[in-house]
């Protein structure tokens, strides 16, 4: 399966990927990309002109909070992890995507 | 927690920091793949893409959360201005005076005190006296020969150098014109470090003696004398005989010594009448060099003096030195009154903002829904905070805008009403002061605005709120009435130190001079120390003036005066009694020298002997004071004593006493009469004051005065006209333009704490309404009810009164130097005060309270 370009991704839907992701603990960039990446099986590559732009957004909005920390193999890297109010925004988003993938299915199951 | 630890070296950008670390992250993972180092980079570098790209996108993702924050706060800002714009009106209305004024007075501040003078590097500039070392004269003047030793010999000074002025008349117009010189040494322009405009310094053999005669003009004289026309430099001027080249035109700004000068000419060192030690010409300045602090400067000039003594054992091993910075003796007292002012309008200021704090802490209760509303909706208390202060920031930067409007304003008023301070013309708007005001916009904003977004945006407070329909605010609130009582407070000390002012300035106006300045007028012709050479001639040319003067229809009696009478100025001198000096009684005078026909002329009465007559040669007649005649010479029988100066002097008197006068306030009108001694000499300098008694308004005879002098001598000019009293009354403009300005603070501030009191008063009727309402449903007396509420209010006025006056009484040290006739602990000033506070403060609480007690109760029942 080819990976999907960034703008096959429906306006939103790489936000909802990443606070998904960075809900599971601290992580930084590069770690959101491969998550992102195996989770899906390859599906989804998220490009890094996409990436920071986003994450720093979503820092700017209060839904992530970041810092520096060091990593496992004692670099020095900027970690992203969950707010408060990020884990209200991820549950309402997470339950939007749903109910919108359900209509979407069930258009496609009717017209089949 | 050790995975979050905080990161203060972030040497590099940090949003380079994180791209750079994704890349190692994407070569390390190349190269676990099996790839060797180089191509793994390689490939990563392609893998990431634009780097720079993305550096500058997520750039612009903070940019534009700022912009839109900015935004935010802006249009939430105006919406809160608009949305309440008597409020609005009234804080920006308050700040811009507060704000304005303090604005002012401390552009004037800058301008005189703190700025260097307006020379290249003007705090190195110097100015050096000379003193008598037993204090026997008074004259700090400098002789060429001495200026120029300071100049050679000085290892702390790169250039001394020195002027005197001439008031002259230029003669190549139709009409004599008065123009005034200043002789200079030589080096006058280097150690100042200015250049001429146009054209060009003295060449050397201009400041020698017999030398072409060279002139520099200043820029006013130039634009009045040539309509600045640059063929001026090619032009003469004709002084007295003499014609001299104009060789260069000044600065617009250069106004050294003073802005009267016109002229600039050479005084050479060399000339045959410039070799005697015991001159004394010069003003003495000098720069230091570059590094040498002041006391260097002084102790060097001290050594150098301390040699010279041993060389001229007379008169140099009688002279010491005194060096002080030029600015200091420029700017003088006038600097106490300035940052005088400036505390008061900084006090003014603090009332302005706790007055508008009691403001906003009025208003954020009134919306403690629109508040505990924002909470609900997930605001953070960072936030609503942030929005309030913004709020206060928007309504401070346009009181601020409307405050440089009122400092542009003081200004211009400030050019008219103090001309003649020192450094007054250097006081204009500038980024600097714009920059302070903007500053005390911030500050101010944050001073008034902080406290009340804290207090009203305490969580509990307001959640527990957010339910109720109805606001209830605490009708204690005793943070209020204590910023009322500080308004009051600082008011009151403002009060008191206007009041002082006040009485001191009503005290001189009584002070009873000892001579009669009324009818009077004064002026001068033009002379040149050039004439010197022959006293005698111009000791006759004056007294032909004079007697020109006298014979005049409506002149009672006209006479000359090296000082005019009751304008500050004391000339000291140690003298001999009868050719005997007694160590241990020295005879110390002020010693004024004035022609025949002075004490009748000024009504100082004649208490014993006979007026004095004209010098015979050799002997002076002298008169003396009746302060004098007790003190030294044993009463009454004073006359036939003779009296001579103590130290050595090119210009020894020898005088007889002839009569003794009553005590005159002669070295101005604050100062108590000390013993003082006139010789009668009509010639003192060239140019000395003429006083001439006439009928009538002494204007409407200046006219017929002028025509008598251009008959009798039509190569001088006569200047400086105007009547005594116009001298008396100028020497007071910094006492009455100071006392002025502070009554000035003095009223708003207590305004404004009025208007403090009568607003946190009506407010606490409105929240008081439905238990008022109850109390006269119950059947409350009114009267009970109003009393309440003024007791309310006068109590507060009363406490901050008494703070006030305690306040007062510290601060009023300060004023100390500056009152006359009263002490600063005056019992009639803070009695007045008080009694002023208490009346205001009356009238403040009596509306609101009759408000409350006038309440219709049915009314306000209805409406809960």
């Amino acid at each position: 399966m080819t990976p999907m370009e960034k703008t096959d991704l429906l306006q939103g839907t790489l936000d909802l990927l990443i606070l998904k992701v960075v809900a599971f603990g601290p992580v930084h960039g590069y770690g959101i990309a491969q998550r992102i990446r195996q989770i899906s099986n390859d599906v989804l590559q998220v490009q890094q002109g996409s990436l920071y732009p986003a994450l720093h957004r979503l820092e700017e909005r209060g839904w992530l909070a970041a810092d520096w920390g060091e990593s496992d193999n004692g670099r020095q890297a900027r970690f992203y992890k969950l707010s408060a109010k990020g884990r209200r925004q991820l549950a309402a988003e997470e339950k939007s995507w749903n109910r919108l993938s359900e209509a979407v299915q069930l258009i496609l199951n009717t017209a089949q | 927690m050790s995975l979050w630890p905080r990161k203060s070296s972030r040497v590099r950008d940090p949003i380079e920091r994180e791209i750079a670390d994704h890349i190692e992250r994407m070569v390390a993972a190349n190269i676990a793949r099996g790839m060797d180092p180089d191509e793994a980079r390689r490939r990563a570098l392609i893998d990431f893409g634009g780097r720079e790209q993305v550096r500058q996108q997520v750039r612009e993702v903070h940019l534009s959360a700022l912009a839109e924050s900015l935004r935010f706060h802006t249009r939430s800002a105006l919406r809160f201005i608009v949305k309440a714009p008597g409020f609005s009106l009234a804080v920006i209305l308050t700040l811009a005076l507060g704000i304005g004024a303090n604005t002012a007075v401390f552009s004037a501040i800058d301008a005189i005190v703190l700025r260097p003078l307006p020379f290249p590097h003007g705090n190195e500039l110097v100015r050096i006296y000379q003193h008598d070392s037993k204090g026997r004269d008074a004259n700090t003047f400098v002789a060429p020969q001495r200026l120029e030793d300071w100049n050679r010999m000085s290892t702390a000074l790169s250039g001394v150098t020195g002027y005197y002025k001439d008031d002259l008349a230029e003669l190549s117009g139709p009409l004599p014109e008065r123009v005034t010189e200043a002789l200079v040494a030589p080096r006058f322009l280097q150690v100042l470090g200015v250049a001429p405009m146009l054209g060009r310094n003295f060449a050397p053999e201009e400041e020698r003696f017999g030398g072409p005669n060279a002139v520099l003009i200043s820029y006013d004289y130039w634009q009045q004398k040539f309509h600045g026309d640059r063929d001026a430099l090619n032009r003469k001027l004709q002084i007295g005989s003499w014609f001299y080249s104009v060789i260069g035109i000044m600065p617009r700004g250069f106004q050294y010594p003073d802005r009267e000068v016109q002229i600039w000419a050479p005084s050479p060192p060399d000339a045959p009448y410039a070799q005697r030690r015991d001159e004394t010409w010069f003003t003495v300045i000098g720069r230091m060099k570059p590094g040498v602090a002041v006391p260097q400067a002084a102790a060097d000039i001290a050594t150098v003096q301390s040699r010279l003594g041993k060389q001229f054992s007379k008169p140099d091993a009688e002279l010491t030195t005194e060096t002080v910075p030029l600015k200091s003796t420029i700017v003088g007292d006038s600097a106490h009154s300035l940052w005088l002012l400036y505390g008061s309008v900084s006090l003014l200021l603090l009332i302005a903002c706790s007055n508008i704090a009691a403001l906003l802490l009025a208003r954020t209760a009134e919306r403690e829904h629109e508040i505990a509303i924002r909470y609900s909706l997930g605001a953070s208390r960072r936030t609503i905070v942030l929005q309030l202060l913004s709020e206060v920031v928007g309504l401070a930067l346009l009181g601020a805008a409307a405050g440089l409007g009122v400092a542009a304003g003081a200004a211009r008023a400030f050019h008219l009403l103090a001309g003649r301070l020192p450094r007054a013309e250097e006081v204009s708007l500038n980024w600097t002061i714009a920059g302070y005001s903007l500053t005390c916009a911030l500050f101010t904003a944050l001073l008034c605005g902080l406290f009340p977004a804290l207090k009203g945006t305490r969580r509990g407070l307001v959640q527990g709120l957010a339910s109720g329909s109805r606001t209830q605010a605490s009708t204690r609130n005793p943070m209020q009435w204590t910023l009322v009582g500080a308004q009051v407070t600082l008011a009151v000390t403002l009060l008191v130190g206007a009041g002082l002012l006040l009485r001191s300035l009503d005290a001189l106006g009584h002070v009873s001079p000892g001579f009669d300045p009324e009818h009077v007028i004064t002026l001068q012709v033009s002379g040149s120390w050039g004439e010197t050479a022959n006293m005698a001639a111009v000791n006759s040319r004056i007294n032909r003036t004079l007697d020109g003067l006298r014979t005049l229809p409506g002149v009672d009696g006209a006479a000359t005066a090296a000082m005019l009478p009751g304008v500050s100025s004391k000339y000291q001198m140690e003298l001999k009694v009868d050719g005997r000096l007694d160590p241990n009684r020295r005879v110390m005078a002020d010693a004024r020298t004035v022609s025949p026909g002075y004490i009748e002329s000024l009504r100082i009465p004649l208490l014993a002997g006979q007026d004095c007559k004209e010098a015979s040669p050799g002997t002076f007649d002298v008169l003396v004071n009746r302060s004098f005649a007790n003190l030294y010479l044993g009463g009454s029988a004073a006359a036939g004593h003779i009296l001579e100066n103590a130290a050595p002097s090119n210009f020894p008197m020898k005088g007889i006493v002839r009569g003794i006068v009553g005590d005159a306030r002669e070295q101005g009108l604050t100062e108590t009469p000390s013993p003082t001694i006139y010789s009668c000499f009509s010639a003192p300098n060239p140019f000395p004051n003429y006083l001439v008694r006439v009928h009538g308004d002494p204007m409407q005879m200046a006219d017929a005065i002028r025509r008598r002098i251009h008959e009798l001598e039509p190569a001088r000019s006569v200047y400086a006209i105007m009547p005594l009293e116009q001298h008396l009354s100028d020497a007071f403009t910094e006492n009455r333009l100071r006392t002025m300005l502070l009554t000035l603070f003095a009223v708003t501030a207590i305004s404004l704490a009025c208007i403090g009191l009568y607003g946190t008063l009506s407010y606490m009727g409105r929240l008081r309404q439905r238990e008022v309402g109850v109390r006269l449903a119950l059947g409350a007396p009114r009267q009970r009810i109003l009393t309440g509420f003024l007791f309310q209010g006068l109590r507060v006025a009363a406490v901050g009164c008494a703070a006030g006056l305690a306040l007062g009484i510290v601060l009023s040290r300060f004023l100390r130097g500056m009152l006359y006739g009263v002490s600063n602990l005056d019992p009639v000033t803070y009695a007045g005060v008080v009694a002023l506070l208490l009346l205001v403060a009356a009238m403040a609480s009596l509306a609101p309270a009759l408000r409350a007690a006038f309440l219709q109760p049915i009314k306000v029942l209805r409406e809960e």
